[in-house]
This record gives structure tokens, sequence and C-alpha cells, in this order.
């Protein structure tokens, strides 16, 4: 699915389920599972001709695996549930950490800047189009999102650094850990689609339904896109 | 001449495949990073800048080395790394200046000695050392369209040709587009920059980073303002730069180079031939401060040519000349950015045929400024104008506007 349709998706996401789902119980149940994704995941950066200062070594590893889990549609009470906070997005060794961030919609991102060269931060998402323009070292900038959608950010100054933030509008989402395993916990029991984003490729939805107080196991494979 | 890898269908099939690229991505969703990959150890980038101003074939203040007009231009360009050990790599380019043939502008191997260290050793065809411009000449990283005088404009000397009198230099004051001189070769061929960064010179690289200071050295075969593929005179060129930053956004730089320009074709036409002076010295200052929305960079450059006049009152010319430009770039918003440049090109005094003391080439002097709109992180739309002053040749004032399209991966 190609990243605009993506957009479209979580954006949907806040709006469709309004009226259908107002009536599901606060019992709850807990989605978890593995995501298998392609093989040499590990990015190669973008060549550097001419300017070594602007390619330090320590931009060579980009890790590519994480994907972000989440539900299609989400319980009417989810919305009211939400509660948007802060969260970080270091830029450290010319790269941004985490490379990948699921938020909810309004929390404020903070974008520390904790290497020894100025930093940029910027995207042109149409959820959220923003500039934090150049910063020191140890300085801060933050930004917050309240439209859900894909937000793909960058640094004008080092091409080769990019992430990706992904705004929901509900609470139903994890990004895998290291081995690729998620846990969506507290989840209504109910009967909902379930997504995976990848920077890597795309993978099928599954259809799941949760039971209460129980644990349904779901994997995933992403398949290659590009 | 740059090594030409012949073949107008290779040609064609480049321009095609890389004019395919931003279609390609805008059809993909534009703010994905993109990248090029070949397995796990082989990465490529590119760009496609297309400029389209007005003709200029009478004026030439924007010639390039390569006889192309930088306001009037399709260039394409291709690079790629390939990863050949944990510390060694391969990296080329390879670009296209309006459709003609393909010009391998740079081949190197990358050396990383140290692991963890930001220490590297490069060798082959080798990016400029001096000033900072010659590092950033991709057009994302240009405040406007056109390139400095420093590294573009065409002065009236020739590496392969040499005047016999200073009547025979100064007649060609403002013709550096297509200077001609008795001595050496006599097709025409375009005079130099004071520094190129269209061709890149070949020899070896050192630089080395930590924190904030930068120090880079080169040994190289031709000279700042005539790079070489293949020998042309038996020199070696040595440049460097250092470089600080501070946590101000302030970084200073520092460079320096001398070698020999002039070929030995035409100093062995010469008596005393090759042991006549014909040195480049080059001395720079470079300065860029970024902070919030705005960047401005500055640099400054002083070079003298040493150049035989065989018939002059004093054979051994040294001819002079500095440049210097200042250049800001502001973000009002995210998609929209303002460009500007001005510059000044000036050149020392030589004695004319009445005994007046004149400058050996006309002063030139420009300003430029452009409005810019990123309508994606790769792709960006540039329109502006351009006025250039010169106090030489027939055509001694222009203005030109101009508009660009810019798309890079």
């Amino acid at each position: 699915m190609a990243p605009a349709m993506r957009s479209i998706v979580i954006a949907l996401a806040a709006i469709a389920t309004l009226g259908l789902r107002s009536g599901t119980t606060a019992e709850t149940g807990t989605l978890r599972g593995r995501i298998e994704v392609p093989d040499a995941a590990a990015a190669v950066p973008r060549p550097s001709v001419a300017d070594l200062a602007g390619h330090s070594h320590s931009a060579d590893a980009v890790d590519r695996r994480r994907c972000v889990v989440y539900l299609a549609s989400a319980p009417m009470p989810a919305f009211d549930e939400l509660r948007p906070g802060r969260a970080r997005m270091d830029q450290r060794g010319e790269q941004f950490s985490p490379r990948v961030l699921a938020i909810t919609a309004g929390t404020i991102v903070d974008f520390p800047n904790s290497d020894r060269t100025f930093h940029n931060v910027f995207s042109l998402a149409k959820s959220r189009t923003f500039d934090l323009g150049r910063y020191a070292p140890g300085r801060t900038g933050a930004v917050r999102f309240d439209r859900p959608g894909i937000v793909p950010v960058f640094c004008d100054i080092h091409s080769h650094m990019s992430a990706y933030i992904l705004v929901f509008g509900h609470p139903y989402f994890a990004v895998t850990d290291d081995a690729g395993r998620y846990q969506i916990p507290n989840v209504p029991a109910g009967s909902y689609s379930l997504m995976v984003w990848s920077e890597l490729g795309v993978a099928a939805p599954r259809r799941v339904t949760v039971p209460e107080g129980g644990t349904i196991e779901t994997d995933f494979q992403v398949g290659r896109d590009r | 001449m740059p090594a030409r890898m012949s073949g107008r269908a290779v040609s064609r099939l480049f321009v095609a495949a890389l004019l395919a690229l931003p279609a390609s991505a805008l059809a993909q969703g534009a703010d994905r990073p993109l990248g090029l990959t070949l397995g796990r150890h082989v990465s490529f980038g590119g760009e496609v800048a297309l400029v389209a101003g007005p003709e200029d074939d009478d004026a030439f203040f924007n010639y390039t080395d390569y006889e192309r007009n930088a306001l009037r231009i399709l260039r394409l360009r291709l690079f790629s790394e390939w990863r050949i050990a944990a510390r060694l790599s391969l990296v080329g380019e390879i670009k296209s200046e309006d459709v003609a043939a393909i010009d391998a502008a740079a081949v190197y191997l990358r050396w990383r000695p140290f692991a963890g260290r930001d220490f590297y050793v490069q060798g082959g065809r080798i990016p400029p050392v001096i000033g900072a411009f010659a590092r950033r000449a991709y057009g994302r990283d240009n405040a406007v369209l056109g390139l400095p005088l420093a590294y573009q404009y065409l002065t009236s000397l020739r590496p392969d040709a040499l005047p016999a009198t200073n009547t025979d230099l100064l007649r060609m004051r403002g013709r550096g587009w297509q200077p001609s001189y008795p001595i050496g070769e006599t097709a025409l061929e375009p005079g130099i920059p004071l520094a190129s960064v269209a061709k890149w010179d070949t020899g070896v690289e050192a630089a080395w980073r930590h924190e904030r200071v930068q120090l880079a050295g080169a040994l190289t075969r031709g000279s700042p303002a005539a790079p070489v593929v293949r020998e042309t005179n038996g020199a070696l060129t040595w440049s460097s730069r250092a470089a600080v930053t501070w946590t101000s956004g302030l970084s200073v730089g520092v460079s320096a180079a001398r070698g020999r320009w002039i070929e030995d074709a035409v100093a062995d036409l010469l008596p005393d031939g090759r042991s006549r002076p014909g040195s480049q010295s080059v001395v720079g200052i470079d300065a860029e401060f970024g902070r919030s929305r705005w960047l401005v960079r500055s640099e400054w450059l002083r070079t003298v040519f040493e150049m035989p006049i065989v018939l002059a009152d004093d054979p051994d010319a040294r001819l002079s000349s500095w440049t210097a430009f200042v250049e800001a770039r502001y973000r009002p918003h995210p998609r929209w950015q303002i460009g500007a440049r001005a510059e000044r090109l000036a050149f020392g005094d030589i004695r004319d045929a009445a005994g007046s003391m004149t400058p050996w080439e006309g002063d030139v002097d420009r300003v430029e400024g452009t409005l810019g709109y990123r309508a994606s992180r790769h792709l960006e739309i540039r329109g502006g104008w351009q006025h250039d002053w010169r106090d030489a040749g027939r055509i001694r004032e222009r203005g030109y506007p101009t508009c660009g399209v810019l798309f890079w991966f």
C-alpha cells in the first residue's frame, strides 16, 4: 500500500467507527505476535560523494526493521480516553532515535539535539507540515501532532537522516521490538481489522476477534512493495 | 578532458532513466525517503537539475568550463558508493550535461583506516579541497540557481596557450569563453575559472573530522583552476583546508593551494621552458552561519597565476585576482525559501602598451535572488533574477530571469 494510502487509512481510523462501535463493553483482551520483515533490512546510507562533513561514520547503521501494528478501527470509548502526552525523538549519531515513533493525536514530540553538530527537523507531510530550523547541540525543539497520519521527518542538513512518526486517533497500536514482537494490551473485546505499517513493504490486514480476558496471537510477514 | 564513456545510446539510456525517477518518486508518494540500493553494499543517489534561462551567446556571463551555460542547462548526476569491505568503498559519480556524453566526474577509493573515527583517505578523481562551495555544488545546497563567480566565471587564461605580450592578454579581457593566444594551442577553447567545480582533480586526499574540527589535505596532478585526469605538466599541486565549527552555529574554514597550472606542451615552446614560473597559488576563507530559519555563507578567495609573457617588460608575470561572495537563505515557511547572493570578482593590474596599469581581466559583479518552493522533500522549484556587470567586453551588463526544477534522491 502506498504511504499516502496508509495515511488515509490511519486518518480514517479516527472517524470510521464513531457511530459503529459505541456499544462495546469495557472487557478487554490482548493482541500480540511477531512481524517478519524482508531480509537485507539494514539500509545502506545514501552515498556522500563530495562532503565528508555531511556523513559521519556513525551514520552507517540504519535499522529499518521496526513496524507499527494497529487497529484500523477502534471502539468509541477509545476516543474519549485519549491521553496525549509527550514523546521524544532524539537526534544522536546523525540518526533519529527512535526511527519509528507511534503516538496518539495531540501528543507533543520533543526533538532534542544530542549530537555535537547542528541539526534541523522538518516535515512536509500533509497532516503536519513543520520546520524547526537549525538548532544547536543541547537544544530541543517540540512539535504537537493533532491530526492522524504518517509524518516522515527529515534533517535538512544531513540528507541521510530520516524517521517516521505515526499519529493515531486511538491508543491501540504498538511498535515492534528488536525481535519483531508486538503487544497491544487492553483492547476492548470485539472484532477488528489488524494492520501493519512498515517502511520496507506491506502486509495483508488480518481480521481478528479479541475475546474478553484473552490473548490473540497474530503473526505477519511483510513483503516488499518496491 | 574528462574521461568519456562513449555511446549515444548509453547516454540516452542514462538520461531517460534519471528523468523517469522524479515521476516515479512522485507517483509512489513524494515524501518517503528515497533510496536506491543494490543488495547490502551498494547505494545510489542522484540529481536532476533543469535550469531554463534565456540564451546568452554574446555576453557569456554564466558559461562554465564545459562550454555550457549554468543558467540554461539540464544536468543529470548519478552517484554511487560500493562498500567493498567494512572500511573500504569505491565512490563514483557520472554526469551528463545537456544530454551530451556521460562524464565520469568522480571515481575514487575511500578508505577509513580506523574504525570509529572520521578519518578518511581517498584516491582517484577526488572532490576539491579548497573553499566550501566546491564540496556542496549540488543543487539542493545552492542558495540560488547560478554558481559563484569564483568557481564558474571563465577568465581569459588558458593552460595550453600563452600570450606573447601584455597586449595579447589585455585583448582577451571579457572573452574568457573563447580566448586565443599566439603561443601554444591555436584551437578555440574556453578559459579557466579561479577554481573549478565542474571538473575534479586526480590525486590523493586525507580528511579528518573530530568534534568541531575538520582538516583535509590533498596532492593532485592538476591545479585548482585546471584539474586534470591525464598528466599535463608532471607537477603536483598541494591543497589543504582547516575548519572549525562553534556551538553558536558559526563555522570558519581556511584553505590554501599551490601547483603548476601551465601545461608542459606550451611551456616547452618558451625559452627556459619548464623552468619558468607557472604555478597557481590560492588562499581562501569561508564562513557559514546557520541558525533557525537563516543560513548565511561567505567566501573570499585570492589567487595568483604565474605566467610567462615572453615579450613583456616583466616576462614572468604574476596575475592576481580576488573574489568574494555573501549568500543567504531564509525559510519563512517549511515549503518556501528565499535565496540571494552578491559577489565581486576583481583582477590585479599589468602594464598596457601605453604604460598605464590596467586590470588583466574585466572585473565582474553579480547579484542573484531566487524564490524557491519545496513541492516535496526531493523536488524543488525555483525562480528568480540574476544581474551581471563587467568592466570589459562588448556586453558589459545583462540581467537574466532564471527558473529551475531540481529533483534529488
